[in-house]
């Protein structure tokens, strides 16, 4: 299973790197009209970056070779079935980046402090360990509300309230 | 230069770098001893933190922290057979034989005094060394600067994985991730969004990539959660059996500073020469591995020796020798200091302060050690599955106290997800980091090279220094090559022999 992980790598490297090189430097990296004195252009060093980058990637997917040779031969089996068999990991890797971005748009929405209650208790039934029940929901509860009593005390930083729940307690106020 | 240590001594026997330091110890022992969480996250988690301190505070905090988290790393290995840190998986070879047998106390004591003994000589080092080479450093410009940190990168990437090839990648994304925003001259790069003009934060980037995959890789693969602890047992360590070891605690001591003062070596790499080097001159060499105080005492005062070490390049030059150093570097360009010659010259006071308080931080961690070594076997029993969550949700309302930022938030989650992705395909992160601290400054020291020789890259090649530094990176990727290639060979032979 290890000796196709350089293969990956590589292959991930040249077109990530590729990507850079000939999409997002392009678009993404304005080169002005003046530059004063002799100084190099912006776009020099991250085409410079990028090109090592993918030449490292290639080198890494040719010397990922012999390596996907031997695994073939011993029947190592292909990525495509590891990937079905470990359906169960995908998942769970697809929960959790289903779980951040929830976090991330919901957060503005219902507050910082229920999101961060709501994502700690998500994240304690994601481990799967449900031996400690009653410090998980404590936990889930207490440490969130205590660490923006800590930051609200020491550093006064201004956590988002939410827009729903301001919006809910200034129409309550309307109404009253 | 009397005067300005008395004064530094002032500045630095205050209350709250006394409590910091104490914080920090206890912090990274207890993070340390925790299997899983390494002295890299006890930093990392620390950063947030240092904002609201003063720069000599936030140093000697993160400091402690390191320092804490060496010696910690011993408390698991010694009890659960588990290291705390890499750098202590030596430790567990005698450690644990010793525990089984009643003498985890002993053990443990062995740990901590040669953990000071190591610390201690290598803070006096850290004294002695810095200046000098930071004075050296005063004639160094930019273009030798350049050549200076493409040596240290080059070096960084062939030992922290197991192929300078993957090094190289995990550099080259963190330079790239580096240019995000305003680069000197006022241009936009790769700014995807309004939020990315200012470009990407450090902590964010940091904390990310270093505290968040071991989350997901738990969450994801669901590992057993830690074993039992063994009992502290006989607690007494005799005079005689430390004098039967200070030869090997001078000599781990002395090889701490050595390869932690090298960029890139760093702490285990130095406990494993140090243990084998213990094993093959001691006379009880044939019980090394079977409960030997002296692998112990070998072990922990190498790993703690390169912790002081690890700053001698950081302070003299401005270069980071590990991912620790890289992000006390961040620590230190929060509080708009730069670290390299230029420290010695405009912040003296300061960097006098950092040494007194880095001398005062062994002492700290003796007395730390030494009063709650019994409670300290109750953390490594922690379960991981409450634990890290709640690390996530600490980092999460660290990232946004530093700017109010929610962008920052999102940076941190999108970073913990590509540092899972780098640990799944082999990629080192520590590469990626130093590349991505470095990154401006190596970017603005070629830029400003090329814009004072006109263009010429000659410039690169004008002073004996920029020469050294050339020769030292082409010699070290030439030797890092032969290594691969021979690795690749061999691999090549054993695939044709069993084709066969």
């Amino acid at each position: 299973m290890n000796q196709n992980r350089d293969f990956y790598a590589g292959l991930v490297a040249t077109v990530f790197f590729a990507v850079i090189l000939f999409v997002l430097i392009p678009i993404y990296v304005k080169v002005p009209s003046f530059i004063p004195g002799f100084a190099p252009p912006p776009d020099m060093w991250p085409r410079v970056v990028a090109v090592i980058g993918l030449v490292m990637g290639v080198l890494a997917l040719v010397l990922a070779f012999p390596k996907m040779r031997e695994a073939s031969r011993n029947q190592v089996e292909g990525f495509g079935n590891r990937i079905l068999g470990n359906k169960t990991h995908l998942m769970r890797f697809a929960g959790i980046l289903i779980v951040f971005a929830a976090f991330v748009y919901g957060m503005p929405l219902i507050g910082f402090v229920p999101a961060t209650v709501l994502l700690l208790g998500v994240l304690f039934v994601m481990t799967g360990n449900f031996e400690r029940k009653f410090w998980m929901i404590g936990l889930a509860i207490i440490f969130p509300v205590l660490l923006y009593l800590l930051f609200t005390e020491v550093t006064h930083t201004p956590f988002p309230k939410g827009k729903l729940l301001s919006a809910n307690i200034s129409h309550l106020t309307t109404l009253i | 230069m009397w005067n300005e240590l008395l004064y530094a001594f002032q500045e630095v026997a205050t209350l709250p770098n006394f409590l910091a330091m104490f914080a920090g110890i206890w912090g990274g022992v207890i993070i340390g001893a925790i299997p899983g969480m390494t002295g890299t996250m006890a930093v990392t988690l620390a950063l947030p933190f240092t904002f609201y301190l003063s720069p000599v505070t936030s140093i000697l905090l993160l400091v402690a922290l390191y320092k804490g988290s060496t010696y910690g790393g011993s408390i698991s290995a010694i009890l659960i057979k588990t290291p705390g840190t890499a750098s202590a998986a030596c430790t567990v070879l005698d450690g644990y034989p010793m525990a089984r047998a009643g003498k985890g106390g002993k053990a443990l004591n062995m740990a901590l005094i040669s953990s000071c003994i190591g610390d201690f000589i290598s803070n006096i080092s850290l004294f002695f060394l810095a200046i000098p080479l930071a004075t050296f450093a005063l004639r160094v410009g930019p273009p030798e600067f350049f050549m200076l940190m493409a040596f240290s990168l080059t070096i960084v990437a062939s030992i922290s994985g197991r192929s300078l090839v993957l090094g190289i990648i995990s550099a080259c994304l963190g330079l790239l991730l580096a240019t995000v925003g305003e680069d000197m001259y006022g241009s936009f790069r790769f700014a995807l969004s309004e939020d990315m003009k200012s470009g990407l934060g450090m902590v964010p980037v940091l904390i990310g990539l270093f505290a968040l995959p071991e989350l997901i890789k738990m969450i994801v693969f669901r590992p057993e959660d830690n074993a039992a602890a063994m009992k502290l047992g006989d607690n007494r360590l005799t005079l005689a059996e430390f004098r039967g070891s200070i030869k090997s605690i001078c000599r781990g001591s002395i090889i701490g500073v050595i390869l932690g003062a090298i960029p890139g070596i760093g702490p285990s790499t130095a406990a494993f020469f140090s243990y084998s080097e213990a094993r093959r001159t001691s006379k009880n060499g044939d019980k090394f591995g079977e409960g030997e105080l002296e692998g112990i005492a070998a072990s922990e005062s190498a790993n703690n020796g390169a912790c002081g070490a690890t700053m001698i390049p950081l302070l003299a030059l401005g270069v980071p020798g590990d991912v620790i150093t890289g992000v006390m570097l961040g620590a230190f360009m929060i509080h708009g200091l730069t670290p390299g010659p230029l420290l010695f010259q405009n912040n003296l006071g300061d960097v006098y302060a950092l040494f007194i308080g880095i001398l005062f931080s062994s002492v700290f961690l003796f007395v730390a050690g030494k009063a709650t070594a019994g409670a300290f076997t109750k953390i490594s029993r922690i379960p991981q599955t409450l634990l890290l969550p709640c690390i996530l949700i600490l980092c999460v309302y660290g990232i946004y106290s530093i700017g109010a930022s929610p962008f920052d938030v999102t940076v941190l989650l999108v970073m913990g997800v590509v540092g899972f992705a780098m640990m799944l395909l082999n990629i080192p992160a520590a590469p990626f980091l130093i590349a991505f601290i470095l990154g401006p400054m190596f970017e603005d020291n070629m830029r400003r090279s090329l814009a004072i020789s006109r263009g010429d890259l000659g410039v690169f090649f004008q002073s004996w220094i920029s020469w050294g530094f050339f020769a030292l990176t082409v010699l070290f990727v030439i030797l890092t090559i032969r290594r691969e290639w021979k690795k690749w060979r061999d691999n090549r032979d054993a695939t044709s022999a069993s084709a066969h």
